[in-house]
């Protein structure tokens, strides 16, 4: 035979090799990647610095401009007793479980919408323009008929994050199912693959990347939403305690809201971050 | 057999007011059960075409294509393909993906794994069963594909320059590990390549197209003995047909040495 077998075990035990030194490299390149996480801390301890260098210097006067010291003992005080009869833990708990449902409602329902649309002309044709219709309304317009609707509860709160973010989840499983490349769709073809199989083995695993992307984003635009939701409508919550802290001159509580949205925010984000990597640890690669 | 009977494709012209494109003209080609035949011609000439139309990916505009006397309508298992572009599914593993095939046609992931440890092992990919194809060497990954293809042992193998992507060494070391899986299972392969010396080197016969419109120019039978050796190239034989097929693919306006001068 052409090729010998001695020279394939020796090729292989070259590759198997020639793998493990690839480890070894990919061990390198995320040994790397944790040495750049100081530059997060640092920009973050920086960010902190000038701010406290601000208010040292008196750029703004202390009650329009408190200084971290100050943020962080308001921090303390919310924690411990409260403002405006809730804690802070109170109102971090309010403002993400509106979050989590109205976003992972419209996860649950946008998603085989996007598929759907995608696969049926005539779905699409009904769908899109309501769609493409809503897209450009601010949220807040919606506020005054969601109250109306709903009520000043949970409700209301719940449909404006589902209809401030299922537009975007919608659009990106729509565009994923579209990206799934011609030559996988032609493979599953060959090997005889019905419907199910082929959404199950190549459609699906295609537009995951892009809809995790979505989902980023919508996460995003969910709290801008629920910030303006709240301020309407809300005694709880972290929008609602900033405005009331707003209307008070309670700026150092101001401060803390938008600390702890931003860090919230950024605390989600890490998480949909983490799930993509471990769903779709192709992403970039092929 | 494979019967492709006075076969053309034609693509509608893709600006307006355009002529259309006559990708594959008037095709007349017949391969036997077993047999090795290679298609060779430059880019454009509608060697992919030719083999999407035989995959059944799409369908002529005029002729006919029979596999064993039954039209060929739409893609199956008993056409394989290897495809030009990579094809490989990111989302799962070597094993998983050389094992693809089966897990459609059984409706299940739980398939023969003993089967397709074997054909691991056949295929020199010991050892990375659980990789990423994005993991592997492009020669890995062509294994896999090739892997892929074989293991519903399909009558038909039809593949679209599979090693044109890679270095001319491991691409002649794929050239051999294909030859000698061939000749073990022995499918009917129909195998395109833009390289005049790979075409000669694996093929029983060689059919020669020429673009624009994609036409066969001519078909040599290579009777040059099996197994066939890497220094083959160097050969009086070789380079005899390695000529002819030159001859057919030079550009015209050299045929004609008056207009040189
Ligand atoms: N889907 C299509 N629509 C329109 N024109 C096409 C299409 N597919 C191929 N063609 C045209 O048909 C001709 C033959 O293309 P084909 O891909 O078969 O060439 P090829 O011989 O495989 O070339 P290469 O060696 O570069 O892969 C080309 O001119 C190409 O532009
Ligand atoms: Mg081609």
């Amino acid at each position: 035979m052409a090729y010998s077998m001695k020279a394939q075990a020796d090729e292989d035990a070259l590759l198997r090799e020639e793998s493990s030194l690839a480890e070894e490299s990919l061990d390198l390149k995320s040994a790397q990647k944790h040495r750049h996480l100081y530059v997060s801390w640092l920009v973050a301890v920086a960010l902190i610095l000038l701010w406290w260098l601000v208010t040292a210097v008196h750029v703004f006067p202390p009650l329009d401009l408190p200084s971290p010291l100050h943020v962080a003992k308001d921090i303390y005080a919310i924690s411990t007793t409260g403002y405006n009869g809730y804690s802070l833990l109170d109102n971090i708990g309010a403002s993400t479980l509106r979050i989590a449902v109205g976003f992972f409602a419209a996860v649950i329902l946008g998603v085989p919408i996007g598929f759907w649309m995608a696969s049926n002309t005539i779905i699409f044709n009904a769908i899109d323009p309501v769609l493409q219709f809503l897209r450009p309304i601010p949220p807040l317009a919606y506020i005054p008929l969601m109250v109306l609707w709903f009520g000043t509860g949970q409700m209301s709160k719940f449909v404006l994050i589902f209809f401030c973010t299922i537009p975007m989840i919608i659009i990106s499983a729509m565009s994923g199912v579209k990206s799934a490349q011609e030559s996988r769709l032609r493979v599953a073809q060959v090997f005889g693959a019905n419907r199910r199989q082929m959404f199950r083995y190549i459609t699906l695993p295609s537009a995951l990347p892009e809809i995790f992307t979505g989902m980023r984003i919508a996460i995003a635009v969910a709290w801008t939403c629920l910030v303006a939701a709240e301020m309407i409508a809300a005694q709880s919550g972290l929008g609602a305690m900033i405005l009331t802290a707003g209307n008070q001159l309670r700026v150092g509580v101001v401060f803390v809201g938008i600390i702890f949205i931003g860090l919230i925010g950024y605390l989600m984000e890490v998480v949909i971050r983490t799930v993509e990597r471990r769903m779709v640890p192709w992403k970039g690669k092929a | 057999m494979i019967a492709v009977s006075e076969v053309s494709k034609v693509y509608p012209s893709q600006v307006r007011g355009g002529r259309p494109l006559v990708a594959v003209d008037t095709v007349d080609l017949t391969v036997q059960d077993g047999e090795f035949v290679t298609v060779v011609g430059p880019s454009g000439c509608g060697k992919t075409t030719l083999l999407n139309l035989l995959a059944g990916f799409e369908q002529p505009n005029r002729g006919e294509i029979r596999l064993d006397d039954r039209p060929v309508v739409r893609p199956g298992p008993e056409r394989a393909v290897v495809f030009q572009q990579p094809s490989l599914l990111p989302w799962m593993t070597v094993k998983e993906n050389i094992a693809f095939g089966l897990t459609l046609r059984e409706g299940t992931r739980r398939v023969d794994q003993i089967r397709i440890a074997s054909m691991v092992e056949t295929m020199g990919l010991t050892g990375f069963e659980n990789h990423r194809p994005y993991q592997l060497s492009g020669g890995m990954q062509q294994r896999v594909a090739i892997a892929r293809a074989l293991i519903i042992e399909p009558r038909v193998l039809l593949m679209d320059e599979p090693f044109g992507a890679l270095d001319a060494q491991t691409r002649s070391e794929m050239q051999r590990f294909l030859l000698s899986i061939w000749g073990k299972l022995h499918p009917t392969v129909l195998f395109v390549t833009h390289d005049v010396e790979e075409a000669i080197m694996l093929a029983d016969r060689v059919v020669v197209m020429t673009p624009r419109p994609g036409r066969i120019a001519d078909i040599l039978t290579v009777s040059l003995a099996r197994p066939r050796q890497w220094d083959l190239t160097l050969s009086r034989e070789f380079n005899e047909y390695k000529r002819k097929i030159l001859q057919v693919l030079r550009p015209p306006e050299e045929r004609d040495p008056v207009r040189l001068a």
